[in-house]
């Protein structure tokens, strides 16, 4: 009985319990179990160990190595120090050229010429020394950086504007169908500490990447070049910040078609301590071996930077006559020399297999002859001028002819003039260190010397190699 | 026929087994609260007082028992790092409890994605801004000698190396990853080389990519809410009043934010530091850009 009324009372106690919660719930949830990121695991991701440098002995390849500061360049020296420190240890001087209106006369005697960052565009005049550089075996290095730029703040406004380094420097390197594009790689999945901090492990076959497995670049544009050889590539998730995509003809590095530019998208590498990441150290003293391994062609209108060895043999030939204002005329060329470290010696006998200054003038003799075959000129002693390839018919009074024959063996500057008088003078102009002054093509040039008086061309003044302190050498031919 | 007689036995039996334990049931039955879905709002940056006004919302959904589900309704560009962690963990004990469900309104990007990652499930609207997954801080400067102030070591003054401090943002935007990853599971559509470009995507192709769930309003989220916390008849309340009576949020905190010269606020934060925080293009930018 009890029993029963138990039940009753627990049923009435819970069913208006029972009617509020149905009301309310629908049943009971069940939680999943919350996991969160594991902090406690998470690491700096580190930089790949640098890979040993060889120890053994460099060849001492020597050379002149000009570095652009001319152009509001991006850059302070010590960010490029791991490269001009292997630079110096192959024996080559460096130089930094930051005055403007000097490229030209810097060429003369650079054996590389190589450009960071800059700010500002080429000159017309810079473009066509660049060029004509190269085209006679000098090298051009670039390195552009998407991490710097010039900032140009409007006074008024306040506004802001980014000029990156490409577009100074991307009409120069039209003339070697090289293009840095404005932009930067990245790679979201396999990078070196940050997205924009790249890896680059596929090269193209070429010195510059030998021994290289990986190499890194901390904020790298893409670098292309249709007709030349793109040498560092990313794998495939190695993106350009312009398409978000991946092109195989954009790496970080391209070697033009001849060889002779190079251009980086990136010189951070270079700067401490990532250049000693990776393989990064054995990139730069491969391209210390590509900066110092040219083959430069010598031109005249690089005098006095034209001779390959540091003595010159200096040969008057039979019609020569050393009178004492040619002697004087000498000893000021030899001094002249002396301030590129190069001397003179005077020899009575043709020099062979050495740089040399041969000394005739327009009437022909037998020792003469041999020098200026090459150049297909005829010597007419009963006539008033000379026939020259290119110049047409060329009065024997008051010029001077240069010719320059560079050799593997030995360079040759061929001075003639119509008597000793005239070809003092054309010596003493010489003196000054510059044939600005002289009509210039190619390997022969005039210079009006007037009518065998002390008449001569003033000549410019150029800029004096600095930089260094060391006065520079010519850069050898190969 | 005779009707029984009713005896005082059976009226005070009838009122003992009958009556006294239906009303108590009613008693107690009133007495069980009104389940609640409580929203928290943030309508600001991410920084020590609104981090600190949200915890104690969550907090306050956690000890009381009526707060059923709760609703985290959001429009924020994210903030500091060490707030949003410090709010995302606080998020992560309630929702082992308790369903936490995420409306965006205008905007989840950075840091208050970082938080609604780690709820249930995540509504927004069609053009409500979200993702922009990614870690932003200014670099400490390179160290050099400062005269007039003497320290006693060389990142004494700077913090860190300029490198070890752009390696420990990657490691900051790893847990940011992972965070993602595990709030969204096999919900996330794409992978890290799409999520980790820091972009910010409109509520419509953020469903395409699986960084939210649905497309909806925040009564939407409230009705999703009650669904997981399997209760009808609710209440929606605001927990700010409750929690924090002297709460901080939806005021803009002017000291977040860098100011101009005119006293603008700027989108940017006034002091330096680590940040899972927006900034949107500044018209200076867009030129460089261009």
């Amino acid at each position: 009985m009890n029993r029963k009324w138990i039940w009753i009372a627990l049923v009435l106690f819970l069913l208006p319990i029972a009617a509020h919660a149905v009301w309310f719930y629908t049943g009971i949830p069940v939680r999943p179990q919350v996991k969160t990121p594991d902090y406690k695991d998470m690491t700096m991701p580190l930089a790949p160990l640098s890979t040993p440098q060889s120890q053994d002995k460099l060849t001492q390849l020597g050379g002149v190595v000009v570095f652009d500061g001319a152009h509001t360049n991006q850059y302070q020296p010590g960010e490029i120090q791991a490269l001009t420190d292997e630079l110096e240890r192959r024996g080559a001087s460096v130089e930094f050229d930051t005055v403007a209106g000097t490229l030209a006369n810097r060429l003369k005697y650079a054996s590389t010429y190589v450009i960071v960052s800059p700010s500002v565009g080429f000159s017309s005049d810079d473009i066509h020394s660049i060029t004509a550089f190269v085209k006679n075996g000098g090298r051009l290095l670039v390195f552009t950086d998407a991490t710097r730029g010039l900032l140009s703040v409007d006074y008024f406004t306040g506004a802001q504007t980014l000029f990156p380094d490409v577009n100074a420097i991307n009409p120069l390197l039209a003339s070697f169908d090289i293009t840095v594009n404005n932009d930067y790689l990245y790679n979201l999945t396999e990078n070196e500490g940050n997205f924009r901090n790249v890896y680059f492990d596929q090269f193209s076959k070429n010195e510059l990447t030998f021994g290289l497995k990986e190499v890194a670049f901390y904020g790298t544009h893409s670098v292309e070049s249709p007709s030349g050889q793109v040498l560092l590539l990313g794998d495939d998730k190695t993106l350009s910040s312009l398409t978000d995509a991946h092109s195989s003809a954009e790496g970080g590095a391209v070697l033009n078609s001849d060889g002779n530019v190079l251009v980086f998208g990136d010189f951070t590498f270079l700067s401490t301590p990532y250049n000693g990441v990776a393989d990064n150290a054995t990139l730069i003293a491969n391209i210390a071996d590509f900066v110092l391994g040219g083959t430069r062609q010598h031109m005249l209108a690089d005098f006095p930077y034209i001779f390959n060895s540091k003595s010159v043999q200096v040969f008057p030939t039979s019609n020569i006559q050393m009178t004492a204002e040619m002697v004087g005329a000498l000893g000021g060329l030899q001094a002249a020399l002396k301030t590129i470290n190069t001397d003179v010696q005077v020899t009575d006998s043709a020099p062979v297999h050495s740089d040399a200054i041969i000394l005739g003038t327009f009437t022909s003799s037998d020792d003469l002859l041999p020098f200026i075959k090459p150049f297909g000129i005829s010597l007419d002693k009963s006539s008033d001028y000379v026939e020259l390839p290119h110049f047409g018919k060329v009065g024997t009074t008051g010029n001077g002819l240069l010719l320059f024959q560079p050799n593997q063996s030995g360079n040759t500057l061929i001075l003639l003039a119509d008597t000793d008088t005239d070809l003092t003078t054309l010596l003493t102009t010489l003196s000054s260190g510059s044939i600005s002054g002289c009509i210039l093509q190619d390997n022969m040039g005039i210079c009006s010397i007037g009518s065998g008086s002390s008449f001569s061309v003033e000549s410019t003044p150029e800029a004096t190699p600095s930089g260094s302190g060391t006065t520079p050498t010519p850069t050898p031919a190969g | 026929m005779k009707v029984p007689e009713l005896k005082w036995e059976q009226v005070q039996r009838g009122l003992l087994w009958i009556a006294l334990p239906l009303l108590i049931g009613i008693l107690i039955a009133t007495a069980i609260p009104k389940p609640v879905i409580g929203v928290i709002r943030l309508e600001d940056a991410i920084y020590a007082a609104t981090g600190q006004d949200l915890i104690a919302q969550i907090d306050y959904a956690m000890e009381h028992p009526e707060v059923r589900a709760v609703v985290l309704a959001l429009d924020s560009p994210g903030g500091t790092v060490v707030d949003t962690e410090s709010v995302y963990l606080e998020l992560a004990k309630l929702r082992a409890k308790k369903p936490v469900v995420t409306a965006v309104n205008g905007m989840a990007a950075s840091g208050a994605y970082y938080l609604s990652s780690g709820t249930d499930y995540i509504f927004a609207k069609p053009t409500s801004e979200v993702g922009n997954i990614g870690v932003i801080g200014y670099l400490p400067p390179s160290p050099f000698i400062y005269e007039d102030i003497i320290s006693t070591g060389p990142y004494k003054l700077w913090g860190s190396p300029r490198d070890t401090y752009l390696r420990e943002i990657e490691m900051i935007k790893q847990g940011f990853f992972q965070a993602v990853t595990l709030g969204r599971g096999d919900r996330l559509k794409v992978g890290s080389d799409v999520i980790l470009r820091g972009q910010i995507w409109t509520g419509t192709e953020a469903l395409r990519l699986g960084i939210i769930d649905q497309l909806g309003t925040e009564s939407d989220a409230e009705l999703k809410a009650a669904q997981m916390a399997k209760v009808w008849h609710y209440n929606v309340i605001d927990l700010a009043p409750l929690a924090v009576p002297n709460s901080t949020l939806n005021v803009s905190i002017t000291g977040f934010f860098a100011k101009n010269d005119q006293g603008a606020l700027l989108p940017y934060p006034s002091q330096p530091g680590l940040y899972m925080l927006f900034i949107p293009p500044l018209p200076t930018q867009a030129q460089e850009a261009q």
